[in-house]
């Protein structure tokens, strides 16, 4: 570009004139994106892998693990293909042909025939493969000629968008393609357009990589034999810290432990530790598998240890609270969830539970266990829960038994370490014919003569016998 | 004493350190006018073990505490309310009528009851903790004591009445026995409190016993 015309009178005497800076070149935007969109298929190679029908998910998810030997990038295609992209391997498995060849005997090892085909885009490979072609089209240039004579059903549309294009006579990828891309959208649906542009690789066709679950599993030989649960705690000391780097390091918790203790003749011991919230801190995993080993008692002594995890799950980066638990509103779930951790590892998964009301009016079914509460934040509990019909509170005991305990009767009152006095109205219930264990009683408030209340009912239904219920507290 | 100005000023000293002043703690007000009054700080203490010794289950001894269950599971970020080893099983709706917030219970079950009642103290998951136990040594209600001032948890322990002439290191401890139209109270042990014996009357939501 020609320097800009500068006026004679205003140039500085003795000086270089001033040059405009090389002008920007000008791109237009869609070019760019053309262009990027259509270098990466060039540069990738796909694999689709054809199974002869549906295979369950976790066969395919097997597959899929081995497949990720020979390359990080693999996606599923349930229910019976598998993508991966192997641009990056050929040279490490000698070319396509060696590729073709080891996954050919990875499918035969897991028992299925398969079609391989190898195709610049995702789509392609899969639409070659699923119409047993086992081609291998290197370059993009080709791939349209390759896929033209193909027909439509390898593409899997919906049924009857596909009886419409045979209508038309269009039965081919190839003869989907020669159609003008507005009408198509507008008479086939933009989706379909979608996959005809994924499958030439005019649009990027972006996978969802497959995942192989992430597990612990060690083990570790003993060199003498142990009997002392202490010794025992101490030998699994190095796995537990091995477990602890391991979930720090891909920043998971674990919400079950397995830890099996293998004899020279019994099988093993297992004993599995459920926590009650995720967990990666192995000092806290050591105490709580030290409570748990505690209460084992062991056929024989322990030669071998073993530890495994069932499915991580990703840790949740919490912010610290400000405030100390229980204070100013304070959250209390490590506190809360230790404990519930604690009582379960020594006194059973049954040890704690919650208290819920349910409806009924029979005594026994309206209320019934839950899970521990949940850590409610420090919010204030909701109110909802009481506003509902509740019998008023004199009419209830603090304490029920677990079954009505009969009581003796003299002269038509009931006993219980001397006679029974009863207080006010009685109180009928009487419900539950619906499901078998009907009740039909007239319950009274007693006292006895030390002045403990008690709630007692009196059958409505011949012998008319008394039973001790619930006792007010 | 306290009616002096001057001196009451200068007694706010923080180096000073006066016998009444132990009973100056956060407490919980138990709900009782009467009982507030006898009890040290006017409430039940924050953390510490109490004991609460009845001659029979059932004396009143829940009706003793409900107010305080209720306002503390219902106060804003309220921790749980953990009932250890209890000899029947609380009936929820009965709790729920009286102003408990059930979401803030939890059961433990009877196995090992000191060792959960420690472990309930000590975790700071609570605010209160009731367990029924027959015959604590010495050492264990120690810990208890102990553990109750680490996780700044009240630890009510229930306790027969035959236990009275035990030596106990519990902040507080009251007798109970069932009177006409509620409890007779007495305080037992408490730092620097009134000895002596009350009579609470229950507020309407309990049945009354009659005269005779």
């Amino acid at each position: 570009m020609a320097p800009l015309p500068i006026p004679a009178g205003t140039e500085p005497q003795g000086s270089e004139p001033p040059r405009a800076a090389p002008a920007p070149r000008v791109v237009p935007l869609t070019a760019l994106t053309r262009r990027a969109a259509s270098t990466p298929a060039a540069l990738e190679l796909w694999a689709g892998v054809q199974l002869p029908g549906p295979v369950p998910a976790d066969a395919l998810q097997r597959l899929a693990r081995r497949a990720l030997h020979y390359t990080p990038r693999v996606s599923l295609e349930p229910p019976d293909g598998l993508l991966l992209e192997v641009q990056g391997s050929l040279h490490l498995f000698a070319g396509v042909a060696g590729l073709r060849r080891f996954l050919t005997e990875e499918c035969r090892r897991l028992g299925v025939a398969s079609v391989l085909a190898f195709a610049p885009t995702p789509l392609a490979a899969l639409a070659l493969a699923r119409a047993g072609r086992p081609h291998a089209v290197l370059d993009a240039a080709q791939l349209v000629g390759q896929l033209a004579a193909l027909p439509l059903t390898t593409l899997r549309w919906p049924e009857d968008v596909l009886g419409r294009l045979g209508r038309c006579g269009v039965r081919t990828i190839g003869a989907a393609l020669r159609l003008p891309r507005g009408g198509f959208a507008r008479r086939f649906g933009t989706a379909q357009l979608a996959t005809l542009d994924a499958l030439t690789g005019r649009t990027r066709d972006l996978r969802t990589a497959f995942r192989a679950r992430v597990r612990f599993r060690r083990r570790r030989e003993l060199l003498f034999e142990l009997e002392n649960h202490q010794a025992i705690l101490a030998a699994l000391a190095p796995l537990i810290a091995e477990l602890g780097a391991f979930l720090t390091e891909r920043q998971c918790s674990l919400l079950e432990l397995e830890c099996r203790l293998e004899h020279r003749h019994a099988p093993p011991t297992c004993c599995v530790l459920r926590l009650a919230a995720p967990l990666a801190d192995a000092q806290h995993l050591a105490a709580l598998l030290g409570e748990r080993l505690e209460k084992l008692s062991l056929a024989e002594p322990v030669r071998g240890c073993e530890l495994r995890t069932a499915a991580l799950v990703p840790q949740r980066a919490d912010s610290l609270q400000l405030w100390q638990p229980g204070e100013h509103g304070g959250g209390l779930s490590s506190e809360a969830s230790g404990l519930i951790e604690r009582l379960r590892a020594r006194l059973g998964e049954e040890a704690i539970h919650g208290l819920t009301l349910l409806e009924g009016h029979r005594p026994e079914k309206a209320w019934g266990k839950t899970a521990p509460p949940a850590d409610t934040g420090g919010r204030p509990a909701p109110r909802g829960r009481t506003a509902r019909r509740l019998p008023p509170a004199s009419r209830r005991p603090l304490w029920l038994l677990p079954a009505p305990r009969s009581l003796t009767v003299r002269d038509g009152l009931p006993r219980r370490r001397g006679p029974l006095r009863l207080i006010g109205e009685p109180e009928r219930i009487e419900t539950g014919w619906w499901d078998g264990e009907e009740i039909a009683r007239d319950y009274y408030t007693a006292a006895d003569s030390h002045g403990v209340l008690l709630w007692v009912f009196r059958e409505r239904q011949a012998p008319h016998g008394w039973y001790l219920h619930g006792v007010f507290g | 004493m306290d009616g002096d100005p001057k001196l009451a000023r200068l007694l706010e000293h923080p180096a000073l350190w006066r016998g009444r002043s132990a009973a100056r703690r956060a407490v919980l007000p138990s709900g009782f006018t009467a009982l507030d009054e006898r009890l040290p700080g006017q409430g039940w203490p924050r953390s510490g073990l109490i004991e609460i010794l009845t001659a029979r289950f059932g004396s009143g001894e829940l009706y003793l505490l409900l107010p305080l269950l209720a306002a503390v599971t219902r106060a804003a970020g309220a921790r749980w309310c953990v009932w250890v080893a209890p000899p029947l099983m609380p009936f929820a709706p009965a709790l729920a009528a009286a102003g408990v917030a059930l979401e803030r219970v939890a059961v433990v079950g009877g196995a090992r009851p000191l060792w959960a009642f420690e472990q309930v103290l000590r975790s700071g998951a609570c605010d209160v903790a009731l367990a029924w136990a027959r015959a604590p040594k010495a050492r264990e209600l120690r810990r208890l004591q102990l553990a109750a001032e680490r996780g700044r948890t009240l630890g009510v322990l229930f306790r027969p009445r035959s236990a009275v002439r035990e030596a106990s290191p519990a902040v507080l401890r009251l007798g109970l026995a069932p009177c006409a139209t509620g409890a007779r109270v007495t305080v037992l042990k408490g730092r620097s409190s009134d000895r002596g014996t009350i009579e609470l009357t229950w507020p309407h939501d309990r049945p009354a016993r009659p005269h005779g």
